[in-house]
């Protein structure tokens, strides 16, 4: 990756200045049990609303995949972005998320997913392409401090000197901002071409033909656990930002994203909306 | 009528797909779709009901125009542009069956 898209010293230094905001709230974290795919694209449609309603402080969730998926973007087609033969061969489970953004291939073991439920003010004043910089750069911290040169790439990637390791996705409804991201923790290249559609046209400003060989997984960059990088991103997070309170998901919550799952995010029309 | 398909992706910035359908000289059943972000998500079927019946021949700037006219005030296209989505147009217009 080429230095000129990183993110400009001077910028970084606006992130620098704005960094005190953090610690205005009271963080809330959330570590669940496994869910399954629909379910945790219901927990954020949700979690966004209970923080908006004010009956949740601002949270940092990181999602246990309950199974396999390909999670759509909001405005993503099924068919430009779906092998409908490799998603069954794999036992994928094929959502649509309520973000823009790309596809993601999620095998649970391979991915570290969380989001940040947030009130808006906290990115008051950015653009929305400085706001996917700026509400990751405790991760970009806490990747530093096990070793990954990592750093964002606009508009949403999470990439390093060794490849790209994930990307986010964004959006804001009633005074709160939803800032979720997905990495690779490990990955399987050819399960990945077999399910998921990955067009040249795509690839044609990346200086590369591989979609695989974009991604350096951080099991690979590390050498860590899984759970040992989720624990340093926590306690990376509660560091910089004033401390981090164990939350879990309460009954109302966890009923009502239920019904979520029955009413929208595991239906046809919600995830065929772009067929 | 055949279904056609085109696709743009923007220096830096995000995919844009478009399906549709020429009738005569108009553009019919118009879908666009992509790794873009939009807010708020009800402006794509603003997007949509620009190109919808728009004339095939209107070129990247007539149709960049309709979709521009067309866009909510407070929406944001994060990514993209009515002039990426009308590129993605042309290149269904002049190029794929789908």
């Amino acid at each position: 990756m080429s230095d000129e898209k990183r993110i400009s010293g001077e910028k970084q230094a606006k992130f620098d200045s704005l960094k005190e905001r953090w610690l205005e709230y009271d963080w809330q974290l959330i570590r669940g049990e496994p869910e399954h795919p629909y379910m945790h694209q219901a927990l954020e449609e949700k979690l966004v609303e209970e923080v908006a309603a004010g009956r949740r402080k601002p949270t940092l969730r990181f999602w246990n995949w309950g199974g396999n998926a390909v999670v759509l973007g909001r405005f993503q087609s099924v068919r430009n972005e779906v092998d409908p033969e490799g998603a069954k061969k794999h036992d994928i489970t094929i959502t649509r998320r309520m973000t823009g953004g790309g596809a993601m291939f999620v095998e649970p073991p391979n991915t570290i997913t969380y989001s940040i439920y947030a009130p808006e003010a906290l990115v008051a004043g950015l653009s929305f392409v400085d706001s996917y910089a700026f509400l990751d750069q405790w991760v970009l911290e806490a990747l530093q401090t096990l070793g990954v040169d990592a750093f964002y790439v606009p508009i949403n990637d999470i990439s390093s000197s060794g490849g790209k390791i994930g990307g986010a996705a964004q959006t804001r409804r009633n005074g709160v901002v939803l800032h979720h991201a997905t990495m690779a923790y490990d990955m399987n290249p050819a399960k990945m071409l077999e399910v998921l559609r990955i067009g040249k046209e795509k690839l044609s400003d990346k200086g590369t033909t591989s979609a695989a060989r974009r991604v350096e997984p951080l099991r690979v960059q590390t050498q860590l656990p899984k759970e040992e990088i989720i624990d340093r991103f926590v306690e990376v997070f509660a560091q910089r930002h004033g401390g981090l309170t164990e939350s879990a998901l309460t009954e109302a919550e966890y009923s009502a994203a239920q019904e979520l799952v029955t009413s929208k995010f595991g239906h046809d029309e919600w995830i065929y909306l772009l067929p | 009528m055949n279904r056609k398909h085109g696709e743009y992706k923007v220096p830096g910035g995000k995919l844009v797909v478009v399906d549709l359908a020429v009738d005569g000289d108009l553009l019919r059943d118009v879908e666009v779709s992509g790794d873009f972000f939009l807010e708020p998500a009800e402006a794509l079927s603003s997007i949509t009901e620009a190109l919808e019946g728009a004339p095939a021949n209107a070129g990247v700037d007539g149709w960049a125009q309709r979709i521009s006219a067309g866009m909510p005030e407070e929406a944001q296209m994060i990514g993209f542009s009515a002039e990426a989505v009308a590129t993605a147009v042309q290149r269904a217009v002049e190029g794929g069956d789908a």
